[in-house]
């Protein structure tokens, strides 16, 4: 059986092709402002990927902020139960999923067979996602894919309260002009979100096995600050922003 | 000179933990200043104020929502890391709703051998409200000899309360030391002072006060006073604040904090039956905002203050979503606005941005300033 | 499937009559000067019965509700809000208050002319905003006398005389204070009616609500709003005790019928804290699913008073009148309303989040529920306190529980699609489809 996921994020939209449950094709588009345009971009790139057209899937589930604009899907399912699907599939074993988006970060305790047993989000504000790295990588004036790398050489925790992203950023400009060295600012970024993200962990009760997904688990400096929060080791799936799109395509394997 | 307070604020857990263990005795943690000291102090339990460390924290998301202050989630957080593991009782006297979800969560998961929630009229300035509360402090004392198997006779009593009284007396002559032109000591000192004292055996910190007080009026700070501030607001131990302020020409020389003057302000007033004089201390004291209506008598006595101790300008803090103090604040400014002490507000959390405040606070005191170019 | 319709169902048939007492709340209250009566203001829970001794020409308006009322209407609110921020208060305080405030502020009454300035203010207290919130009021009116009961004495389960003769004693000078302040005579006759009927109509209130227990349910708590807000309106009043006993009659027969309020019940939740009330078309929502909330501790037990009943289970708290009891004078009638209002379950977790726990737990068992969605009300500190331990609790007991965050009186902090999309998510764990 051959089926496929669709997470149309609020940045980037991913597609997953099935076949029983190995991914043959997938692919990545920025969302934009068309999303329904990113989304026949990326399920273009995926069936070719795939080698296969359109006809030859017979269910398609969406996921994701967007899930209810998106085109080709038969049905939805939440991002939490795409999530856990996903991670549990991979490592039976997880006990918790720990979802970082763009926007939104995302805490999951699951059970036997990847059932949801509770699960929180974070709230208005973004400091607990991806969204806020980026724009603490502009206030560093730091590529964002160096600026895990660049907080692992910190030598010293910095404090930063980031209950709201905004005032964090006001305080990263203090810490620049305070001249504090960049990788302990960027180590105090990460600390932050990882405090946030760790807040809904322990809401939800975490347990090993936690498995981190989300675009963010690419960002070494912020898994480092994370596993320190967590006091435990995170298993990071390979492709980690595919796998809600992965538990999608799953969930549409179960019609 | 004040060393010794500040030794004592900073290793506020050390000194705990060695009293238990050179005593043998009770340490008790308590959440907020109304609670009767002199009856635990009377049984030879060593009360200490639960503070938060001002540190970021994830652990209180799954206990407290976030939109109570974050004074009473640092509070807990210090419970749930462990810090406080040694004390052998917590408790806590009504006042506000935030605060009280400190206790309420810690006595569920780190229950201690005693655990009191006390009872404690928030409408002090009705007359029903000190016989209310007199008998509330005799069960309290019930409980507490229960707990410790001491009786607590009026003679342990009357000496628990000669210590705190003395306690109090000591500290406000150190404050009114704070009058003269030129103060000999800072408000970073004073803090320290005063939070020292609630975390310490008194009679311990009324011998440091002693000491002190023989040198102090003769002390030079070795730098200018400046502009006289006062601070005042919800609960403040941000001590790096204070620093902050004093090195931008500045001295705070009095301020209504709970970790400050509304803690020793008043002394029990003697009379025959201890309970009623404790009740009635507790009563009069410079009230917490949750505790002063329907008159707003809080104002009057900052008014006083500011005049007395010849303040120029006042910082008025707030503990984020503190609704007890966020509604007095602005009859607060407008008061002080009208005999003309400009005041600056700041909204504090469990760190405050240093640098950004440090830029708040010296254009406020510019604009002190601005007003000695025309005398 | 959700929408297979299991049940029958059939509107309100005494609806109209609660919306006509509403209307008339606030119409009598707004023209008390024109027919030579008084008027006052004062919290939900504050003891209306006590003014009603000044006579029968004297009308009041309810913070709380009055404020709801505002923030169903998101323009008027939204000035209103703005009004209070711009006169220095901040944002983040009770949401009821910002909105009553600033209805005075602009000088607009929600139902329409300038903002009635009461006459006096009559309040009690019991979370750290009631008392201050008409310090704010008496300020922004240019000083209106003011009296406020402080009833923050523990909980019921630990109240000993001491602490009834406080707020006894507070309600007898409250007495000779109103004498004084209105210049007129107090008629005990009229108090001790007023006890009667307050408590005629708070245990009926907790029948109505103790009916819910049936399945399918007869109301579902969009509705129960608009009902019980009577209650917070003048629960001492006979109008809002008859209508209470016609309201019990009728859902009465609705239970015997299998009449239900939503046809294709097959979740039953509870809520909790008041709701965003600029959006309650999430209970609509709910819906799709066959899911719907039977109540909350918040509609139960804010007006409802109840009691342990001997075979075990929750129900309404039996009156005076019920027991027999004659009340002859003020003294007894003050005595009587302060224990039935110490009682009132939505007091208890004041003093311990960990009561209402338990409270919560019992009507989950007890209405027979599937999970529960707990508003994180950032609106309402007084309700909102010690919500996060009621999580955990709920949780400990085996109740799935889903959170959102929202504001009862401030729209700008509520997110309906976000929060839409959790439900999304919580019918999905639970395995509820549309």
């Amino acid at each position: 059986m051959i089926t496929a996921g669709i997470d149309m994020g609020s940045k980037t939209v991913k597609v997953v092709i099935l076949k029983d449950d190995k991914i043959i094709g997938k692919a990545i588009t920025l969302a934009g402002f068309e999303a329904r345009e990113a989304v026949e971009t990326a399920f273009a790139a995926a069936l070719k990927d795939a080698g296969i057209s359109k006809d030859d899937i017979k269910t398609i589930v969406a996921t994701g902020a967007g899930k209810k604009n998106s085109p080709y899907a038969d049905r939805e399912i939440t991002e939490v139960g795409a999530g856990s699907k996903g991670a549990t599939h991979l490592y039976p074993g997880a006990r918790t999923v720990i979802d970082v988006g763009a926007e939104e970060g995302r805490a999951i305790r699951c059970g036997e067979g990847g059932k949801v047993i509770d699960f929180a989000l974070n709230e208005k504000c973004a400091a607990g996602a991806g969204a806020f790295t980026e724009s603490m990588s502009r206030a560093l004036e730091v590529p964002i894919q160096d600026l895990g790398e660049l907080s692992l050489r910190s030598t010293q925790a910095i404090p930063m309260n980031a209950q709201c992203a905004v005032f964090a950023e006001s305080e990263v400009v203090t810490l620049v002009h305070l001249k504090t060295p960049k990788e302990d600012i960027a180590r105090a970024v990460h600390d932050a979100i990882a405090s946030r993200i760790v807040s809904l962990a322990r809401k939800v009760g975490f347990e090993p096995e936690v498995v981190l997904i989300g675009g963010v688990a690419y960002n070494v400096g912020f898994v480092d600050s994370l596993q320190r929060a967590l006091e435990t080791k995170v298993i990071i799936p390979e492709n980690p922003e595919f796998i809600g799109a992965f538990g999608a395509a799953l969930a549409a394997m179960e019609d | 000179m004040f060393d010794k307070f500040r030794d004592w604020e900073r290793n506020r857990h050390q000194y705990a933990m060695d009293w238990q263990a050179r005593t043998g005795g009770k340490v008790l943690g308590y959440f907020c200043t109304y609670v009767p000291e002199e009856i635990l102090y009377a049984a030879g339990v060593l009360p200490v104020r639960i503070l938060g460390s001002h540190e970021p924290q994830d652990v209180t998301e799954p206990h407290i929502f976030g939109m109570f202050c974050p004074f009473c989630r640092d509070c807990l957080a210090q419970g749930l890391k462990g810090r406080y593991d040694y004390l052998n009782g917590i408790m806590i006297a009504q006042s506000c709703l935030h605060i009280r979800q400190a206790y309420t969560s810690w006595s569920k998961h780190m229950p201690r051998e005693f655990n009191y929630y006390m009872p404690h009229p928030q409408r002090v300035q009705s007359p029903h409200a000190l016989p209310y509360l007199t008998e509330e402090i005799r069960i309290f004392k019930k409980a507490v000899e229960d707990w410790t198997g001491v009786t607590i006779t009026d003679e342990k009593l009357q000496k628990a309360i000669d210590v705190y009284n003395e306690n109090r007396r000591l500290m406000r002559q150190v404050y009114d030391l704070r009058k003269a032109e030129n103060p000999p000591l800072s408000g970073e000192e004073a803090m320290e002072m005063v939070i020292a004292s609630q975390m310490t055996d008194k009679a311990e910190h009324n011998g440091e006060l002693k000491k002190v007080l023989t040198q102090l009026p003769s002390r030079k700070m070795g730098r200018k006073t400046c502009k006289r501030l006062m601070i005042l607001g919800s609960e403040d131990d941000d001590i790096a604040f204070i620093h902050m302020v004093e090195l931008c020409n500045a001295t705070f020389v009095t301020d209504d904090h709970c970790t400050g003057t509304r803690y020793f302000w008043n002394t029990v007033e003697p009379s025959g039956d201890l309970m009623k004089a404790l009740a009635q201390r507790y009563i009069d004291r410079p009230r917490c905002p949750s505790k002063d209506w329907e008159e707003r008598t809080r104002v009057e006595h900052i008014l006083k203050m500011a005049k007395d101790w010849n303040v120029e300008g006042a910082i008025v803090i707030q503990q984020k979503f503190c609704d007890p103090h966020e509604l007095d604040i602005p009859a607060i400014r407008k008061a002080l606005n009208g005999i003309g002490v400009k005041n600056l507000f700041l909204e504090f959390d469990v760190t405050v941005p240093i640098g950004q405040f440090k830029i708040r606070v010296e254009a406020f005191l510019e604009m002190i300033g601005d007003e000695d170019l025309f005398d | 499937m959700a929408t297979k319709e299991l049940y029958k169902t059939r509107p309100l048939q005494s609806w109209n009559r609660a919306k006509e007492i509403r209307e008339n709340f606030y119409r009598d209250y707004a023209q008390a000067h024109e027919k030579g009566g008084l008027r006052w203001a004062g919290g939900a829970w504050t003891f209306g019965a006590i003014p009603c001794g000044l006579g029968e020409d004297v009308w009041s308006i309810t913070s709380e509700p009055y404020s709801a009322s505002i923030a169903a209407n998101k323009a008027f609110s939204q000035r209103c809000l703005e009004a209070t921020e711009k006169a220095g208060y901040a944002r983040d305080l009770c949401s009821y208050m910002r909105n009553y405030w600033g209805s005075i502020i602009l000088n607009e009454y929600a139902f329409g002319g300038p903002f009635p300035k009461p006459d006096f203010l009559w309040q009690d207290h019991i979370c750290c905003s009631h008392a201050k919130w008409y310090q704010v009021v008496s300020d922004l009116e240019g000083g209106i006398p003011y009296y406020c009961i402080d009833v923050s004495v523990g909980p019921y389960k630990d109240v000993t005389k001491h602490k009834i003769d406080y707020l006894v004693g507070q309600m007898h000078d409250g007495i000779e204070w109103l004498e004084k302040t209105t210049g007129r005579k107090y008629n005990d006759e009229l108090l001790i009616q007023a006890v009667n009927n307050e408590c005629r109509a708070t245990s009926t209130w907790a029948e109505v609500c103790a009916l819910n227990k049936a399945i399918p349910a007869p109301l579902e708590e969009k509705t129960m709003y608009s009902l019980y807000v009577l209650g917070t309106l003048m629960k001492h009043s006979k109008i809002v005790a008859d209508y209470y006993e016609e309201l019990r009659d009728e859902v009465k027969d609705r239970v015997d019928n299998k009449i239900a309020a939503v046809a294709n019940e097959q979740c039953r939740l509870m809520s909790d804290t008041q709701p965003p009330w600029g959006f309650l078309s999430l209970f609509r929502y709910l819906e799709q699913f066959g899911a719907l909330s039977v109540g909350s501790l918040y509609t139960f037990g804010l007006i409802g008073v109840w009691e342990d009943k001997p075979d075990g289970s929750w129900g309404p708290r039996t009156t005076p009148q019920q027991q027999g009891i004659e009340i002859k004078d003020r003294d007894q009638a003050l005595r009587i309303l302060a224990d039935w209002n110490l009682s009132k379950p939505e007091w208890q977790h004041f003093y311990s989040p960990h009561l209402k726990t338990a409270m919560m737990v019992r009507i989950a068992k007890e209405w027979h529920l599937d999970g529960v969605m707990l508003h994180y009300n950032r609106g309402c500190e007084g309700l909102s306190v010690g919500i996060a331990e009621n999580r955990l609790g709920l949780i400990e007991a085996g109740y799935p529980v889903m959170t959102f965050e929202g504001n009862m009186g401030d729209e700008r902090e509520f997110d309906l699609n976000k929060t839409m999309g959790r439900v999304d998510t919580f019918m999905e764990t639970l395995g509820f489809k549309k």
